[in-house]
């Protein structure tokens, strides 16, 4: 097991380092084809050529190497990430503030978004897989099936459109009416995250983006569940007496858990992006957002470093997978 | 030499005669499998309903797109499939009808070539990782879980963010290539997994031994032997992965990259509607939605059936 492990982490290691490197080339490259984004420091102002050499020096854009293309540029490489040693994530070209503490500030609010959205994704799809695989075959079976894939189709931005643009406003009058102006769960429709209530804003987006990837989730329930249901251990342990509730329980969902802990790390990435988007519409402040004014902007070392930091979640939460496997399954022991 | 002892009798219980014996295979089993289904037909049809708008779109709307005028901007769709303009006008006064029947020409452009693309890379990356092993296998799959670490839609992204340009252009491709080239850089990785587990599990079976003992070279027992194997689970993952693809470039429309204008897309054409949908023009929004969805809807189901029809355990 140890072996395995350290094994593994050197390999995400060496990922994590490609990764990094791929980042940072790709956007050496963008600089060599799109101009010095140091320009932006200027705004509308043309600056004159020692104003702009210095601000490129400021950002570290000032090597020769930005002037040819397709150099992937080493030696700032290696000082980037001498700097990321030091916990120095850089500064933004606009505003000259610290990446560190925007990430800081903002990635609480994606991990609140993101356990709403993983709570209902695994509470959905386990409740609609096994009431499907308990009527194999027949109307319930295949209303969860077609009902799980329309859902599927219609992507998350749409969800939050329609409901930003068309449901929430209603919906926020209707409840308001009940229960009063003041009252926080008036909040809980509001169509754009609040500051001020945190926690109750941001619970309907988690729950619409939980919707994503449901079908691909249920199936997966439906099918482990299914195999477990006529596998031996299962016979076995009604032969032996055990309830009916404690086979469900202990053989057949635990079991059939195995699949289901390595769609959500292979899901993981899936629902980033989801996260992405939603982040974008309803307007919460959290790396999403960040990361795509970012893009739009040119602001290398926050793009560099958030696709960093989702690399490094990712990775991590494969592993996690991988570990997972040999608690939940009794039959996978690594060497 | 007398035959009457070695001619067999017509029937051996228990033996077919190979050629008149019917011969089944997977492809074959599978599309039996889902004519039988109600849903796969109609999903078809829509599909193919889909194809002929793009193909043939003068089939369809007698209008052109990009006539347009002020004056009859935004008139609600009142007469419903007749008149001048069956689904109304949009905010700029063009005939809605026509705008998204010449829209699906660029989405469903930029989902098959965005296939095509990914599909090959992964074959040919998966084949070689999974035949070759070793160094080959090794630098393959680390390039992989390099690309998976980076989700699609970021990484595509990414890509359009960086090195978008401000030029636009008349013809269709220009306008549809960086969103497809963007997607295809990050969806191959899922149809090279596929087809590293099929080539590795396919490899040390007796048929491509016999291939190599009667000396076929590696490249043909690869494309010969091994990829008819390996096609088999990339089939079943195309249709599913189209209609994300259609979706995906929706996303990218509405955040301003995708497919350029002036060729439209149901993407665009919905990131556009959403502006009017809440001010009483819903229908503008309405309409794209429902083509989107209806195509994904269809690509998804067609998808689910033929991945079951195509599952060996299932059979």
């Amino acid at each position: 097991m140890g072996r395995y492990v350290i094994r593994r982490l050197l390999q995400a290691l060496l990922t994590l380092g490609l990764v990094l490197f791929l980042m940072h080339w790709l956007m050496a490259l963008s600089v060599q084809v799109r101009g010095n984004p140091a320009r932006l420091f200027f705004g509308d102002r043309t600056p004159n050529a020692a104003a702009l050499a210095q601000v490129e020096a400021m950002y570290n854009l000032d090597d020769s190497c930005y002037d040819r293309i397709g150099d992937p540029c080493v030696m700032p490489f290696v000082e980037r990430l001498q700097a990321y040693a030091a916990g120095d994530f850089g500064t933004t070209l606009r505003g000259n503030r610290d990446v560190g503490e925007l990430l800081a500030i903002s990635i609480p609010n994606t991990l609140r978004l993101f356990a709403f959205s993983i709570i209902t994704l695994v509470v959905l799809a386990m409740v609609f897989g096994s009431w499907a695989a308990r009527h194999r075959g027949r109307l319930q079976d295949h209303a969860v099936r077609g009902g799980t894939i329309l859902v599927d189709s219609v992507p998350v931005f749409l969800i939050m459109l329609i409901y930003t643009s068309l449901i929430a406003v209603p919906l926020t009058r209707w409840v308001r009416g009940i229960f009063g102006d003041e009252a926080a769960i008036g909040q809980l429709f509001r169509p754009t995250y609040d500051v001020d209530y945190p926690w109750m804003t941001i619970i309907i987006p988690g729950l619409l983006l939980g919707t994503a990837g449901l079908a691909s989730m249920t199936r997966l329930v439906r099918a482990s569940q299914l195999e477990n249901y006529h596998a031996d251990f299962v016979r076995t342990a009604h032969a032996k007496g055990l309830s009916r509730s404690r086979v469900a329980r202990v053989h057949i969902v635990r079991n059939s858990l195995i699949p289901v802990v390595t769609a959500i790390g292979y899901n993981f990435a899936f629902i980033l992006t989801g996260a992405v988007v939603t982040e974008g519409i309803v307007q919460i402040p959290g790396m999403g957002q960040l990361l795509w004014n970012a893009l739009l902007t040119t602001e290398v070392s926050i793009v560099i470093t958030s696709f960093v930091i989702i690399a490094v979640v990712v990775l991590a939460v494969n592993l996690l997978v991988d570990l997972l496997y040999a608690v939940l399954d009794p039959r996978i022991r690594y060497a | 030499m007398p035959d009457s002892a070695e001619t067999l009798p017509d029937t051996v219980p228990g033996v077919l005669k190979t050629e008149d014996a019917p011969q089944a295979s997977l492809w074959k089993d599978a599309f039996h499998r889902m004519v039988r289904r109600v849903d796969v037909l109609i999903a078809a049809l829509l599909i193919l309903a889909a194809v002929a708008m793009a193909l043939f779109p003068t089939l369809f709307t007698d209008a052109d797109p990009r006539s347009c005028s002020g004056r009859l901007a935004k008139q609600r769709p009142e007469t419903w499939f007749t008149g001048d303009h069956p689904l109304g006008t949009d905010a700029f006064g063009c005939d809605f009808a026509a705008k998204l029947v010449y829209g699906t020409r660029p989405t469903l452009l930029l989902a098959v070539t965005v296939i095509l693309i990914s599909v090959l890379i992964g074959l040919v990356m998966g084949i070689l990782s999974g035949y070759y092993g070793g160094w080959t296998d090794a630098v393959i799959s680390r390039a992989l879980e390099v690309f998976m670490v980076v989700p699609f839609l970021l990484g595509a992204l990414l890509l359009l963010a960086l090195f978008r340009g401000r030029s636009s252009s008349e013809d269709l491709i220009p306008s549809v290539a960086p969103a497809a080239l963007a997607l295809s850089v990050f969806g191959w990785m899922e149809f090279a997994r596929y087809v590293r587990a099929a080539t590795i599990e396919t490899r040390n079976l007796d048929y491509v031994a016999a291939a190599r003992c009667l000396g076929a070279k590696d490249r043909r027992i690869m494309f010969r032997h091994i990829m008819p194997n390996a096609i088999v689970p990339v089939t079943a993952i195309v249709p599913t992965t189209v209609g994300g693809i259609i979706v995906t470039e929706s996303v990218l429309a509405v955040l301003g990259l995708g497919i350029r204008p002036p060729a439209t897309s149901w993407g665009i054409l919905l990131a556009e509607g959403t502006g009017w949908a809440a001010g009483g023009y819903l229908y503008l929004l309405a309409w794209p939605m429902a083509f989107l969805l209806i195509t994904v809807f269809a690509f998804a189901t067609f998808g689910d059936a033929l991945r079951d029809a195509l599952d060996p355990k299932l059979r």
